[in-house]
């Protein structure tokens, strides 16, 4: 909160600035500052969060343009007016856009900028071609500019100030928001992000319509600042590269890290153009767009941050007495039952019907050789990939056909093999997420107390603030396990947590895992290491080229021929 | 022919491998076998330079590998059928073997280590325009070991073979590992399906955990508990 | 409805625009497809060879001589280029931004030396037509055509059939094996990327012979030849000529039956059309 009020403090105490009579040029100067503040941080809300880089940004801005240009020449609808539809309608094909484009999922991000590209460029022949423009381009002449302030420059310099500083709190509320936790995991693992709870389809449309209507904003008021609109000038690459650019220099990962790029480089290229060098400013902008990319990937204000947080004291733990989750269920009643599963992979049958239960309470091993379809299974359960047929039944409901957020939703949470922890953010960060979008559902203060609880059972948080390239592959494993448990899931899935790590580690994980049951989820767990399995499995399940061959108690399931044999060949039975 | 000494491998920022040893003689057969998660396939790709050693020494015929850059290997006579095949499923099935023959002073013999191939693998034979990726298992396995000959390698190396193969397909591969080892070929082989590999081997190493829990002939290591303990999880005391 | 005369005239000129295009593709796609590199600096390269072209010409060397000393300078940029992005490990993604950030540099150089006015390369091919059928065949696209033929198929033989083709391919789809089997597979990338950015090279020359020059035409082409690019399939030798032709074709076609700025729509609309329904195929 305190931040939204510097911010609104700070609009009021700039407004004042028309009331000193400065010459023109410097309003005019500010303006573009601010306009460019607002389309770089618009930009960045779907773009530098998500790690969709759009290149189309001036497609949405252009829209603006023309909407202001059209309707009030044409329509003869006073100026401010216009703004509100420009941005309606700038939203309105962008969620267009990314309801188709979103829908197959994960989209690799150098086509989805080029689509965006294309998307820019159809559109600018469209309204060169028609009767919008039609070529010789529109002239906003006979517009009347609201008298906001003393005089037009300082009119729009107002309006440019009121819109950034809008633009600003929009970006920073989404960051604190759900809705930017989600961005941000999606930017690094959209398909953990998915698998967590993050309802990624519907949060990628909601930043894309944010971006595209201020950026409609922004070009409504632009189109009478120019006063002649063109659709060279309006849809130049100029726009969406620079919007790249300026977020990327100061920080993608921030909501102020664009606003402080796009000052960075408009003074520069300004400073630049006044003294005669405008060329020579150009080519400082390119290889600083080089040296950022190589060498601070982070932008100026992400690396000044992580400076500042590893001189930060850190934080100690929630101080809160770990309260025992809800009573143990063990009544082995059943929790999950998959009948007839079967999935295939470009000819090969990773699961060729596969029947299997889980009980409330009950640790089941699943085991079997190399390709046997144990992995498959997890990721079929979990919702990451697709069952071509068979039922899964869980707590009561269908889930076969349920996308892996709704899954997580409902109490299922998983670990991965190789670990997939979220790269850019912190262990606590990583931790917290699935707290507010798992099983439990918390808002963001209880789900970090969540979270913080979970560090102290994995023993890892004295790393809460680390990011995890700075963890070995044990505490990485440990991470995997503590996002897992935050969720607060009723059904476990660990897929060969115990792969890797030393004799002694391993202990501790068995350990661990003894007192997650104690805890109350039930667990399925995939390994190879087997003095782990028949230590910890009440059950054993053997899975071998997709079907179930053999379940019962550990020891006795081992010693079955069919068992044996499935291992080590008929020589050994 | 072929030592490791005391080597240790990480993968990524875990250790894989620890201070393992082992030595493979002219003409051997030498299996490495070891539940899933071993570091078999670690150790394997460390022979064929596929992966960097941190410590220890391995040496090839008396020469240090450890240095080499990793398109060198192949040049000193040892070539990989690596896990999962790895073909190039965009070329056609005979660029794959012609590729398998690239390295320098081979392209003269290519055509008949071509021939030579094909009467070992009719099947390819067949079906030398066809991709690679259009393959059966089975066949993309034939291929992916018709390739490593074409190298005419001094050492072998087999990185579970019968991974992904229908029981019947693996039975027919083993045959023709045994043929293959007929003509004097030295071959280490890295297997989970510790029956068939210990059928063909001269010598067998069990790795559990990333390090040598056993070595010796195969009767001898069926009749050692290791195994047993290793895959099944079974020790004495329970059974 | 127009003449006979007027859309077979059309479709020529569609064809040798096609041709420009796929010259303009071939290195961009070869960078992109075997190497993971997305050049986006590829169109400065060009237009800087188009201006170093025209330079040399007007110090009175035959357009083609120039080759000469462009194709190796530009052969040692490319490989300089590829030798930046593997020591820095740039991913896919990147490399666009960076080489955005190099034609932004490439540009602002072009400006400082030639100035943002319009120049052009005055030659005695500029100016040569033959008559054919009726159709004009002006000598510099024809030119051009010829060497987009040439070089494209070239490419597609040497990829084809020779070792270090096929090294290429094989080192493109998987690196480690290929080097496993003795194949210098860094040595290569960097060649690789010296001859796309060589391609520029020949690229700007066609560009100096037919257009005029300025900065900005750098920009013109971007979109369309991303298109024709990604449409013929990235990696692909003769890809980028037979896209860039068939749009090529389409946009002349489309120019002569209704206005020539519609003509973009053709390529974008493919091309959004391919991203949406096929991504896979990229």
């Amino acid at each position: 909160m305190r931040t939204l009020g510097a911010l609104a403090a700070a609009g009021v105490l700039l407004a004042f600035v028309p009331a000193l009579k400065l010459p023109a040029f410097y309003e005019t100067f500010l303006y573009l500052i601010f306009h460019w503040i607002v389309l770089a941080t618009s930009w960045n809300i779907l773009s530098g969060y998500s790690g969709y880089f759009s290149f189309g940004h001036g497609a949405f801005f252009g829209i603006g343009m023309y909407t202001t240009a059209t309707l009030s020449t044409k329509a003869n609808l006073p100026f401010l007016g216009t703004l509100p539809l420009g941005a309606a309608l700038a939203a309105l094909l962008g969620v267009a856009l990314g309801a188709i484009v979103f829908r197959a999922g994960r989209m690799r991000g150098e086509l989805f900028a080029l689509l965006t590209l294309a998307v820019s460029y159809v559109l600018a022949t469209i309204i060169l071609n028609t009767p919008i423009d039609g070529g010789p381009g529109v002239s906003l002449s006979a517009v009347a500019i609201p008298a906001i302030g003393p005089s037009p420059p300082s009119t729009f310099y107002l309006l440019a100030l009121a819109l950034a500083v809008v633009t600003l709190a929009i970006a920073y509320q989404v960051q604190r928001a759900s809705l930017g936790r989600g961005l941000f995991a999606i930017h690094d693992d959209e398909d953990v992000a998915e698998v967590l709870g993050v309802p990624t389809y519907r949060y990628k449309l909601a930043a894309l319509a944010i971006s595209c209507a201020l950026a409609g904003i922004a070009g409504g008021i632009h189109a009478l600042f120019v006063n002649y609109v063109t659709v060279g000038e309006t849809f130049s690459i100029v726009v969406p590269l620079s919007v790249v650019l300026m977020s990327v220099l100061g920080g993608a990962r921030h909501w102020a890290g664009p606003a402080i790029g796009a000052a960075i480089i408009t003074a520069l290229l300004y400073a630049f153009t006044a003294s005669n060098y405008a060329v020579a400013g150009r080519a400082a902008v390119g290889l600083i767009l080089i040296v950022v990319i190589l060498f601070l990937p982070q932008g100026v204000l992400g690396q000044v941050l992580r400076w500042a947080q590893r001189r930060a004291p850190k934080p100690k733990g929630s101080g809160l007495a770990t309260a025992r989750a809800e009573a143990p269920i063990q009544d082995l009643t059943p929790l999950l039952s998959a009948t007839g599963v079967r999935k295939a992979f470009a000819g090969v049958q990773a699961l060729a019907g596969v029947d299997l239960t889980v009980r409330r309470g009950e640790i089941l091993g699943l085991v079997g050789p190399n390709g046997s379809g144990k992995s498959t299974l997890i990721n079929v359960i979990s919702g990451h990939y697709r069952a071509d047929a068979g039922r899964i039944v869980f707590a009561g409901a269908d889930i076969e056909r349920l996308t892996a957020h709704r899954i997580a939703r409902l109490g299922i949470a998983r670990t991965y093999q190789i670990p997939r922890p979220f790269a850019h953010l912190t262990v606590l960060e990583n931790v917290t997420l699935p707290a507010m979008f798992g099983h439990a559902t918390l808002d963001r203060a209880d789900a970090e107390r969540e979270a913080w609880r979970w560090l102290e059972f994995t023993r890892l948080a004295a790393k809460a603030t680390a990011l995890p390239g700075e963890l070995n592959l044990h505490q990485r494993k440990f991470l995997e396990l503590a996002r897992a448990l935050a969720a607060r899931p009723q059904l476990l899935l660990l897929d060969e947590v115990l792969s890797g790590l030393t004799p002694t580690e391993i202990d501790g994980a068995i350990a661990l895992v003894k007192e997650i049951r104690a805890q109350g989820a039930s667990i399925v767990f995939v390994e190879h290491v087997m003095r782990a399995v028949m230590e910890l499995a009440d059950r054993i399940v053997v899975l071998s080229y997709g079907s179930v061959i053999a379940e019962g108690g550990p020891a006795e399931v081992m010693e079955r021929g069919e068992v044996v044999e499935a291992y080590l060949g008929k020589a050994h039975a | 022919m072929l030592e490791v000494e005391r080597i240790r491998v990480s993968y990524g920022a875990a250790p894989a491998i620890v201070d393992v040893s082992l030595a493979i003689g002219a003409r051997e057969l030498v299996c490495v076998v070891g539940p899933n998660g071993a570091g078999k396939s670690t150790l394997i790709n460390a022979i064929a330079g596929l992966h960097r050693i941190d410590s220890g020494a391995l040496r090839f015929e008396g020469n240090e590998l450890a240095r080499l850059p990793p398109h060198r290997y192949c040049d000193r006579g040892i070539a990989i059928v690596p896990e999962g095949r790895r073909l190039f499923t965009g070329m056609t099935v005979r660029e794959n073997l012609e590729l398998g023959a690239y390295r320098r002073g081979l392209r003269a013999h290519r055509g008949q280590s071509l021939e030579r191939v094909c009467a070992l693998f009719p099947v390819l034979g067949e079906r030398l325009e066809a991709r690679a990726g259009a393959l059966s298992g089975g066949q993309q396995q034939m291929l992916a070991i018709g390739r490593a000959l074409m190298a005419e390698p001094r050492l072998l190396l087999l990185d579970e073979p019968s991974l992904g193969l229908a029981p019947l397909i693996v039975s027919a591969l083993f045959e023709t590992i045994r043929t293959i080892a007929a003509t004097g070929v030295t071959m280490l082989l890295v297997e989970q399906n510790v029956a068939m590999a210990l059928d063909v081997a001269t010598r067998a190493y069990v790795l559990e955990e990333g390090r040598i829990a056993a070595e010796g002939t195969p009767d001898d290591l069926r009749r050692r508990p290791e195994i047993r303990r290793a895959y099944l999880g079974l020790t004495e005391e329970r059974t | 409805m127009p003449s006979l005369a007027l859309l077979g005239q059309s479709l020529l000129s569609g064809i040798f625009v096609g041709a420009l295009y796929g010259l303009l593709g071939l290195g961009l796609s070869l960078a992109w497809g075997l190497l993971g590199q997305i050049n986006l600096a590829h169109f400065a390269l060009a237009v800087l060879g188009a201006y170093l072209t025209y330079q040399l010409a007007a110090a009175g060397l035959d357009p083609f001589l120039t080759l000469a000393a462009i194709l190796p300078a530009f052969f040692l940029l490319g490989i300089a280029l590829h030798w930046l992005f593997a020591r820095f490990a740039v991913s896919v993604f990147n490399s666009l931004l960076i080489t955005f950030g190099l034609t932004v540099i490439i540009e602002a150089g072009i400006q400082w030396i030639w100035s943002a006015d319009f120049r052009r390369l005055e030659s005695h091919y500029t100016d040569i037509r033959y008559r054919v059928a009726g159709l004009y065949v002006p000598l510099p696209e024809l030119l051009t055509l010829v060497l987009a033929i040439a070089l494209s198929l070239g490419l597609w033989a040497a990829l084809r059939y020779t070792d270090f083709g096929k090294a290429i391919r094989a080192s493109a789809e998987d690196q480690a094996m290929a080097q496993a089997f003795g194949v210098n597979a860094k040595a290569l990338a960097l060649l690789l990327s010296g001859v796309a950015a060589a391609l520029a090279g020949v690229a700007g020359l066609c560009v100096a012979l037919s257009y005029t020059l300025a900065p900005s035409q750098i920009y013109a082409w971007v979109g369309v030849v991303f298109a024709v690019v990604m449409l013929g399939g990235l990696g692909s030798a003769l890809g980028p000529l037979v896209a860039g032709i068939v749009i090529g074709v389409s946009e002349a076609i489309t120019m002569a039956l209704t206005a020539p700025s519609w003509a973009p729509l053709v390529s974008f609309s493919l091309l959004i059309a391919l991203l949406v329904l096929r991504p896979e195929k990229l």
